[in-house]
């Protein structure tokens, strides 16, 4: 890899991130329902609606709002104030990231511990019992609505064992237990989907390169199953499952929002649709760029790391 | 053996709370439904806004547990012979939450902002009528109004909407953040979408009080959670439970559920200015088609008491006046004079904000259908409703009013002609003299007789059909001492205190 090729997938995400915002600057105007109307409710007179969207600056044109609201960004990191609470997006985004992404991360680790035991399990005896397990398992999962096993594990593990607390965050510096059990509920709720999803393609790129020459020329040559299967056929399934690990991590940050929503979870998900409900535009706008710059590195992640599974490919 | 250790341990905490008495400290964890809308009180009309500010502000005078105007930060009030000068008198020593005095001067700030049109606040109905505001000295706040209203004490207590709020807030831009007042809490953190936490105000005016040092109002939006919460014991309190669940959680010996008539009114709303609903009896025939009870049952699970009038029974001002039994015969009969016999298409619009409104629609969706009526829901999202409705873009909405105490708060600022929240566009002059005749009334039992006349006539017009009274329910754990459900929704703290 050269350096080239970093200095041009940086400038990539830089164009993408241009392009997000300006989409969604340009898309909320059209949306019903304004912010104003939002905060005065049913009690809103048409003076008060005017006065409260200049105060706001809502009746500037929206290339003006776009570049002050860019200006701020890029010149002093700042996301500009909230237009229901007044409140600084900056500071609340960045007290939110790391608990979005704490939870994210919580969730694929669950993801993966399901899904590479079962889907290597499944794939080297097709058909078998733990076979129709697995995809049992993995057709449940898909099936599942995440908010309602949310809800579901907080009936059980919650309300009628009382072994963890029903919602609620507290940050890891409060102590580890504390930390643990608080993120474990939302975690298994969104790593449990994901697992599923990941178990069939674990699976199938398994199948895959089982059935491919080299791995029944490394059979021929005597080699014991064992090696096979972890030395042989798992390290080449490995770039397909990196490619779809990565791909589920950024589903993950979409499917936390429902589950940050039923956990009361202080992330950029129940953020992000709060200010949706309440035409909130610079709030959502901040969240969406951050899901997209981090969609964005992770993208960028995952293709690296197919250097360090597979040296032989070159970037450039 | 397991009911008679819960009426042992029943017995055991009733002799505890007698012995202990008020315990100073701990934090009380509340599970609130919703976020709060920004917290400048001029600006809000969010319930869940009002609800936090109530532990913040104070207003010059409070309701009581029963409704009635009692003093709080003014001690005392007198209001002149020609009912045009309303006089406070402020306590002596009172502080806001930063250590600062208040005067009759802070009170001043306060209203004029309100009424001020820069401010673009909606609440200022509330002073509809008030010409000057004046403080003739640090402890006296004199407001003059342009015509009697009997009703103006009952508007200054109403919610802390109309709280006494200090400069310093909306000189230094926090005021939608962090209102200062002279409540028993002062807002200590606020994250929008997971909590909102109070703490104890050091400078409260109230000796002894608070007991809790600290509220954390954590927002979990879905009912079912609020409920586990509760039972799992992470929660202290609960805004509201499902329903549905409330029979089971009657039946537990750590929960207490509270309840009681809210004085609110649920009631779809009907745009008069349309064909052919400005005809009043195609209003009154919908009215005719719908089975209350059912609709009360369904709705609410039962919590809540059906009514065709806005006046809950709980109330000194109820009358009882039901002409619209369940009558489909009627209903065409009255549909047929109005010349739509063969039926129409008709719109309802409910909002996702509130689940029971889609249920209402669904009722009286199937209500309509024998008359032909085909009727089409519209479920918005709040904020698309609120544009909907308050630009006339329907012909039937599903709503609640709330926090209705006067009679006037039930009929004059939703009723009277050309009323910014009179949305239905009703207009009948002699609702409009009957309006102004019971503001201009003093006397009590001619009071009473003037708006029993003015509900006699909105329920025959039908502008709004309404349907029930909803109870206001709350439930906690039994460690939670001295809390009440209100009629009027508020949630007070400020005596509340846990017996650990």
């Amino acid at each position: 890899m050269n350096l080239r090729y970093l200095l041009q997938r940086l400038g990539t995400l830089l164009l993408v991130l241009i392009g997000v915002s300006i989409l969604t600057f340009a898309v909320m105007p059209l949306v019903p329902g304004s912010p104003a109307r939002v905060r005065l409710g049913v009690q809103a007179t048409p003076e008060a609606v005017a006065v409260l969207e200049q105060q706001l600056g809502l009746d500037r044109p929206l290339s003006t709002q776009y570049f002050s609201w860019i200006g701020g960004i890029v010149t002093r990191g700042d996301f500009g104030l909230s237009l229901i609470s007044s409140q600084n997006i900056s500071r609340e985004v960045s007290r939110r990231l790391p608990a979005t992404l704490q939870l994210a991360f919580a969730a694929l680790l669950i993801g993966l511990l399901i899904a590479l035991p079962a889907g290597i399990a499944a794939a080297l005896k097709p058909g078998s019992t733990r076979d129709l397990g697995a995809s049992v398992f993995s057709q449940l999962g898909v099936s599942v609505p995440d908010f309602w096993l949310g809800i579901l594990l907080i009936m059980v593990f919650a309300e009628m064992l009382g072994w963890l607390p029903s919602t609620g965050y507290v940050p890891i510096s409060q102590g580890f237990w504390p930390w643990f059990s608080h993120l474990l509920l939302p975690a298994v709720s969104a790593g449990l989907v994901s697992g599923a999803i990941m178990t069939r393609f674990v699976r199938s790129a398994m199948l895959e390169v089982l059935g491919q020459d080299y791995v029944r020329t490394a059979r021929a040559k005597g080699l014991s199953e064992r090696t096979v299967t972890w030395k042989h056929a798992l390290r080449n399934a490995a770039i397909s499952i990196a490619t779809i690990v990565g791909l589920q991590m950024a589903t993950l940050l979409s499917a936390v929002v429902v589950v940050e929503i039923i956990f009361s979870w202080p992330g950029l998900g129940s953020m992000a649709l709060n200010a949706t409900l309440q035409r909130d535009y610079p709030v959502l706008q901040a969240a969406l760029l951050l899901f997209a710059a981090t969609f964005a590195v992770i993208n960028l992640l995952t293709d690296l790391s197919y250097l360090l599974l597979n040296p032989a490919l070159e970037y450039g | 053996m397991r009911k008679i250790l819960g009426i042992a341990l029943a017995a055991g905490l009733a002799l505890t709370t007698v012995a202990a008495a008020q315990q100073q400290g701990g934090t009380l964890v509340a599970a609130w439904a919703q976020d709060p809308v920004g917290l400048d009180p001029h600006i809000t009309s969010a319930r869940s806004s009002i609800q936090v500010l109530e532990n913040v502000l104070d207003t010059l005078v409070s309701l009581d547990q029963d409704q009635n105007v009692v003093p709080s930060l003014a001690e005392s009030w007198t209001v002149s012979d020609d009912g045009l000068t309303w006089t406070f008198t402020l306590r002596d020593g009172l502080m806001f939450s930063n250590g600062r005095a208040v005067t009759a001067e802070d009170a001043v700030f306060t209203y004029s902002r309100m009424l001020d049109p820069a401010t673009g606040s909606g609440q200022a109905y509330l002073l509809a009528g008030v010409t000057s505001v004046e403080a003739p000295d640090d402890s006296t706040v004199a407001f003059t109004l342009d015509s009697p209203n009997p009703a103006f004490l009952s508007k200054l207590a109403s919610s802390k909407v109309v709280g006494v709020i200090a400069r310093e807030s909306v000189e230094d831009g926090t005021i939608n953040t962090n209102p200062i007042g002279t409540g028993p809490f002062v807002i200590a953190d606020f994250q929008p979408g997971v909590s909102v936490t109070l703490e104890r105000n050091p400078h409260y005016w109230q000796e002894g009080l608070p007991y809790l040092d600290a509220v954390e109002l954590r927002i979990i939006t879905d009912e079912s959670v609020r409920r586990s919460a509760l039972v799992a014991g992470d929660v202290d309190w609960a805004i509201s439970i499902p329903a549905q669940s409330i029979d089971e959680l009657k039946d537990r010996d750590d929960v207490v559920v509270d309840e009681v008539p809210a004085g609110a009114y649920w009631y779809i709303g009907v745009n008069t200015t349309v064909e052919p609903l400005d005809d009043a009896r195609v209003r009154q025939a919908i009215s005719y088609a719908i089975n209350r009870d059912e609709i009360a049952a369904v709705a609410t699970f039962g919590t809540a008491v059906a009514t065709q009038d806005p006046i809950p029974a709980s109330s000194a001002w109820a009358t009882d006046y039901a002409p619209y039994t369940q009558d489909l015969e009627r209903a065409r009969e009255l549909l047929a004079e109005a010349g739509v016999a063969d039926g129409f298409e008709l719109q309802i619009m409910p909002t996702t904000q509130y689940e029971e409104s889609v249920r209402i629609a669904q009722m009286l969706q199937a209500s309509l259908a024998p008359l032909n009526i085909t009727a089409s829901i519209n479920t918005l999202e709040w904020a698309q409703w609120l544009e909907e409705q308050g630009d006339g873009n329907y012909q039937t909405f599903v709503c609640s009013w709330n926090g209705n105490i006067d009679p006037d708060d039930f009929f004059y600022a939703q009723h009277r002609t050309g009323e910014v929240f009179n949305f239905t566009g009703y207009s009948n002059a002699t609702v409009d003299e009957l309006l102004a005749e019971g503001r201009g009334t003093a006397d009590a039992a001619e009071r009473q007789d003037v708006y029993a006349q003015i509900n006699r006539l909105i329920v025959d017009e039908a502008p709004y059909i309404y349907l029930y009274n909803p109870l206001e329910i709350n439930a906690y754990r039994t460690d939670v001492m001295n809390y009440a459900a209100r009629p009027d929704q508020a949630i007070r703290f400020v005596e509340t205190w846990l017996d650990r």
